[in-house]
């Protein structure tokens, strides 16, 4: 009996654990890498948020940060928010620099320029996408005896990093990352979501190729 | 127990299941707070008079529901209207003095070189139940009024500004709305800051005055 139970509950955190499946491809394109990494330098990264039907989100940016980060502790990563906050009103999405070239009229701002140079900010990184959900089917009943039935749907995610070297005011790469993936949730009594991690995936593919780019470990 | 007070208690349990049943329905109720940086811009050497009028320093928006459907909402941004455009115009001008009353044509203001009013005209939003579009979005209209020390009119002209935020698996209408209502007042701030002296009247006027060169005018 108590051994069934364990059986049962065993294949539930398992079902739990396994995540659904997600395909994604990544497209680079480098100009000109650092051969010996960004030293003491720092690097911003930033979301676009100047589309009007959706946001890159705040958090898939945190994500990419973190991932750099994580993997080069050498590499200094500012925070989005706080970068917003030092530099504004400059860097808001009816203000921000849209190409290198804007950058020279941003730098004839003194504050700004002093600001630049005390963050030391080498390269800016902009990412612009978004993770959207791509449609769902399946029926689910619940009352209080439990919840039975099957739900699915999709995410669809779509970002592209444009690497722009912040003293030579020239763009210098585009990384794109597209990712799709299923999530289930299949319900007998107790719901179980099979969540597929498309913007997680998103992250990591994009997050690689800007750590090989900014690195010299890699 | 009697059946008096079983009657009365009966009674009261009923009234209060109402209770939370209409407060349940009641309107989405966002008092907007957020943090709002100082703008990174030499300030104009002009010391300014501001006064926020009730319209302006008690905003608040409602709008109610059209259908059963849908929840009204109701959003109170002046507390936060107050606290953005106190540190915007701090960081904008060398001084800035708080009037304790809406000046009067001709009357002299001591010891400010201009006096600024400003005011809502307008606010509307949309959420994705009106847009099918996964953003909360926020727009506001201002109006603003400078006078000079003698409470002369100088310049009156209009500005928008706009917020937006992606819906959240974790985050309910009234924090998005709430978010949006800071981006917008965040993009209000970016917007009369770098525009400021390219309104045409006030830029012959802040020429006229000394708080501007020909070399500042954008």
């Amino acid at each position: 009996m108590r051994r069934a139970a364990f059986r049962t509950l065993a294949l539930c955190a398992g079902i739990l654990l396994l995540p659904a499946c997600v395909t994604s491809t990544v497209d680079q394109e480098v100009y000109n890498e650092p051969t010996e990494g960004i030293g003491e330098d720092s690097v911003v990264i930033l979301g676009r948020r100047h589309a009007s039907d959706y946001e890159t989100e705040p958090d898939f940016v945190t994500c990419v940060g973190d991932y750099i980060a994580s993997g080069d502790r050498s590499i200094t990563v500012i925070d989005e928010l706080e970068f917003l906050n030092a530099v504004y009103p400059w860097f808001e999405p009816r203000t921000a620099p849209l190409h290198p070239a804007d950058i020279e009229r941003l730098l004839k701002q003194k504050p700004v320029a002093a600001k630049m140079a005390a963050l030391r900010v080498e390269y800016m990184i902009w990412l612009d996408g978004s993770t959207e959900r791509t449609g769902g089917s399946g029926s689910m009943a619940c009352s209080l005896g439990g919840c039975f039935g099957f739900g699915t749907w999709g995410h669809d995610a779509n970002y592209e990093a444009t690497i722009w070297d912040f003293t030579d005011q020239a763009e210098v790469g585009q990384v794109n990352t597209s990712a799709t993936g299923q999530s289930y949730m299949p319900a007998v009594i107790v719901p179980i979501p099979i969540i597929a991690p498309v913007q997680g995936t998103a992250c990591d593919g994009i997050g690689q190729q800007l750590l090989e780019f900014l690195s010299s470990k890699y | 127990m009697t059946s008096v007070d079983r009657h009365f208690s009966v009674h009261l349990l009923a009234a209060l299941l109402l209770t939370g049943l209409l407060v349940g329905c009641g309107p989405a109720h966002v008092v907007v707070e957020g943090n709002f940086p100082p703008p990174l811009i030499e300030p104009l050497p002009m010391t300014l008079g501001v006064w926020y009028g009730d319209d302006f320093a008690k905003h608040e928006f409602f709008d109610e529901a059209a259908s059963g459907k849908e929840s009204s909402l109701f959003v109170s941004t002046g507390a936060a209207q107050v606290q953005m455009w106190d540190t915007l115009l701090a960081g904008m001008f060398t001084r800035v003095v708080h009037l304790q009353a809406r000046p009067t044509a001709g009357q002299s203001i001591p010891n400010v070189d201009a006096v600024l009013l400003p005011h809502i005209e307008e606010l509307q939003y949309a959420i994705p139940a009106h847009t099918n579009v996964n953003v909360y979005e926020i727009w506001m209209r201002y109006r603003f009024e400078l006078l000079d020390a003698q409470s002369n009119p100088v310049a009156q002209w209009t500005m928008t500004s706009y917020g937006k935020t992606p819906t959240a698996l974790l985050q309910g209408a009234e924090a998005a709305v709430n978010l949006a209502a800071v981006m917008a007042l965040r993009d209000a701030g970016a917007n009369f800051s770098t525009n400021f002296t390219a309104v045409p009247a006030l830029a012959n006027w802040l020429r006229d005055n000394n708080a501007l060169t020909a070399a500042d005018t954008p």
